[in-house]
């Protein structure tokens, strides 16, 4: 891993004076498989629409391989492959002549690559794109994404519309894509099992902000869910910092908290649990944790009324 | 940038069949009316004058509604966005765009030129003709077609707006009685330049500042 293929600095995007995005800043390094996840309106496919040119920042920057994504030359464009999210394709048009218009404007076309993908997905050529079912269009813009044989592919929500079989399919591309040197991947999905079988980094994006930007693996050894039993009733307030979730039902206490250490470890022995138990997390645990409101606030707001 | 005009072209490929049909159709007219009045030698000027109305205003619609065609059609299939993803700029995609609109427009007026150059060398006596009168005549119509072609864009990029519809609206019918008024000289190709200028730096922030 080396220079950054993404720079996004300080990006703040405003819709009819609502803040979508309040000074989200990340680097992707080169050859990087990164997770960007946040629930629907978290303003990822604002941040890949402006790291395309296709839209503009309120403020902030962003660059795509050194170029300023607002000025990408047809040559920068050439080198990365996109999957838009909802599959955006020339929908009066047949399969054939799409592809032969990508083919065309390419820098790079792999016919023989192309020509695998569109037996294994079993693209019908002579239908219109508008005829296709949601999951074939995925597979036809996946296929003309990946033809090109880019360095930087953008993927906003690809398997969405995929069967299991087309996903799994699609994730294999994918690592073998990133298999050759120094390939990058942005990928955002919902589909949480997809990204953590590939991504090696992971963005989590709540109310506008990046609140996790880390390696998956650091992600998995810092955020810990614990579930702790105190002999009479939980206490509200446990004094410890970076709690993420937090959750007291009679004697239980169960919390989710960053960068659990050894001073967090003494602080809690001093309320004297009977038990302390580390409960699994998956990276949709995390992510569910990450972005959901704070169940602690709500607590608040509903005993204060 | 030829995929791109070829594209245009093949997506608007109505335009250029119309342009070719309704300039066939003229040139035949023409033959026709001289055909007709055949034993006198010489063209009835009523009809030359029916005949350059009918391509001056089939010149300014079709190019207004060409116009409008190519940005509505983007803005609703989302084109650009979809170009946008391969090794395009809006740059190109927007002179792929004006370059097929030129083309339209000369392939109507082209044949009918050259027909109507025919015509004034056979029919008009030399004395009478001060200068190159049809390359004049027909570099106004062209002029003024691509004025209207560019009233086109910006109407077709922000249409559903009342106000840029009926402002292009307006101007178009300013342009078809700019003629009667100036005349096909300097002045008026002075005046439409000037427009066209403007409509074109117009449309071309407007498409290059929208979101796709």
């Amino acid at each position: 891993m080396s220079a950054s293929v993404i720079k996004i600095e300080n990006l703040v995007k405003y819709f009819d004076g609502r803040c979508v995005l309040d000074g989200v800043s990340l680097e992707v390094p080169q050859g990087c498989i990164y997770g960007l996840l946040g629930r629907n309106g978290a303003g990822k496919t604002t941040i890949i629409r402006i790291l395309l040119g296709l839209d503009f920042p309120t403020r902030g920057r962003t660059s795509l391989l050194g170029a300023d994504s607002s000025l990408l030359s047809a040559g920068v464009r050439g080198r990365i492959g996109c999957v838009a999210e909802g599959h955006n394709l020339i929908q009066n048009y047949r399969v054939s002549r799409l592809v032969r218009l990508c083919k065309d404007l390419s820098l790079r076309w792999n016919d023989v690559f192309f020509g695998h993908l569109i037996e294994t997905f079993r693209l019908p050529m002579n239908r219109k794109v508008k005829e296709l079912s949601m999951g074939m269009r995925a597979q036809l813009n996946l296929s003309l994404a990946m033809a090109i044989d880019p360095e930087l592919l953008i993927l906003d929500d690809p398997t969405l519309g995929l069967d299991t079989v087309s996903r799994r399919t699609f994730l294999e591309l994918a690592v073998d894509l990133l298999q050759k040197d120094g390939r990058t991947i942005l990928f955002c999905s919902h589909i949480l099992s997809d990204v953590e079988r590939i991504a090696d980094r992971i963005g989590i994006l709540a109310a506008g902000k990046l609140v996790v930007d880390c390696p998956l693996e650091d992600l998995k050894k810092r955020i810990r869910k614990l579930r702790i039993i105190f002999p009479k009733s939980a206490p509200t307030n446990l004094h410890l910092t970076e709690i993420i979730n937090q959750r007291a039902e009679g004697r239980e206490l169960t919390i989710t908290v960053a960068n659990w250490n050894r001073q967090k470890q003494a602080l809690l022995e001093t309320f004297k649990p009977e038990s302390c138990t580390e409960m699994p997390m998956s990276l949709e645990d995390i992510f569910i944790e990450c972005t959901k409101p704070a169940v602690t606030a709500v607590e608040q707001m509903y005993q204060e009324a | 940038m030829f995929t791109l005009i070829k594209r245009e072209i093949e997506d608007h490929i109505g335009y250029f069949l119309g342009a070719t049909i309704f300039a066939i159709a003229t040139i035949f007219v023409a033959i026709a009316f001289y055909a007709a009045d055949s034993d006198r030698h010489v063209w009835p000027a009523g009809a030359a004058i029916i005949l350059f109305v009918a391509t001056a205003f089939v010149t300014v619609l079709g190019s207004c509604a060409m116009g409008v065609s190519q940005m509505y059609a983007d803005r609703t299939k989302r084109i650009s966005a979809f170009l946008s993803a391969l090794p395009v700029t809006r740059r190109q995609i927007f002179a792929a765009r004006i370059i097929t609109g030129i083309l339209a427009i000369l392939l109507f007026l082209v044949p009918l030129a050259v027909t109507a150059e025919i015509f004034f060398r056979r029919f008009v006596p030399p004395h009478l003709m001060r200068g190159p009168v049809v390359a004049e005549i027909f570099a106004a119509v062209f002029l003024m077609g691509f004025a209207c072609y560019c009233l086109g864009l910006q109407t077709g990029w922000s249409s559903g707006k009342l106000a840029p519809t009926l402002g292009s609206l307006g101007l178009t019918c300013l342009l078809a009685s700019l003629i009667i008024v100036k005349g096909f000289g300097l002045p008026f190709m002075v005046i439409i330049l000037i427009l066209i200028f403007a409509s074109v730096i117009c449309s071309w922030h407007q498409f290059t500042s929208t979101s796709l």
